[in-house]
């Protein structure tokens, strides 16, 4: 399929699950028809350096770890 | 001689993710000649903004708002806003990575247009023309006609 055509259907179908940074490099996670989808950003929202997709529940573990974060400084992280 | 400049538009942007505010903000740069973007951090500071705002101000002529914010959600903000009578008219966009229906339908109860935020960069100025056309035909002519104009 297409690059384009893979974004378009995750833009309109994909459900927003998490974010999180790595050194400066951002990574969003969607959950797409049963499977998830990590968009590994060079430059947020504009230039996509790749896609990872995965049905491992696994990779929610570092969003699911922000929670805990979150928590414990009050909700000031919250997205 | 002096000559007056014309008002610019205010334009009212919630949102507590400041990756989304600077993006959104670097793509109204280039309608910065008739568009003011004011920028907060949730639905409070907003709703505070706007209740402060006196006779002699500019209106808002939209607000952009983000659904899931601390404090004060974008859905409670946008039902906030259209209790408000002098704003219950106004256009508005929820501004969201939410593409499920329910919050499309919230948004269309309300009165509201709503745009999935974009994915990369072919989306962006595709996203933000779409958010632009929920003014009114009046305002968006201007910015339009003053945006055409810086591009020449």
């Amino acid at each position: 399929m297409p690059q384009e055509l893979q974004f378009e259907i995750l833009h309109k179908h994909g459900v927003y699950v998490g974010k999180r940074k790595i050194n400066k490099q951002t990574i969003v996670l969607f959950q797409l028809h049963g499977f998830y989808v990590e968009v590994f950003y060079k430059q947020y929202r504009k230039t996509i350096d790749q896609l990872i997709t995965s049905e491992d529940t696994e990779i929610l573990q570092p969003y699911l770890e922000q929670i805990h974060i979150r928590d414990l400084s009050g909700g000031k992280n919250k997205k | 001689m002096t000559q007056s400049l014309p008002p610019k538009n205010l334009v009212l942007y919630a949102d507590d993710d400041p990756d989304d505010i600077e993006l959104v903000s670097e793509a109204f740069s280039i309608y910065s000649r008739s568009i003011e973007l004011l920028t907060f951090r949730d639905g409070i500071e907003m709703l505070s903004y706007i209740e402060s705002i006196n006779p002699f101000q500019a209106a808002p002529c939209l607000f952009i708002i983000d659904i899931n914010m601390p404090r004060l959600n974008g859905k409670e903000t946008l039902r906030r806003l259209r209790s408000l009578e002098e704003f219950s008219e106004v256009p508005a966009v929820l501004f969201t990575t939410s593409t499920l229906p329910w919050d499309e339908s919230f948004a269309r109860n309300f009165n509201a247009g709503f745009v999935t935020k974009p994915l990369h960069t072919n989306q962006v100025h595709q996203i933000i023309d779409q958010i632009i056309d929920h003014c009114s035909d009046e305002v968006k002519k201007l910015i339009r006609r003053r945006k055409g104009n810086s591009d020449n």
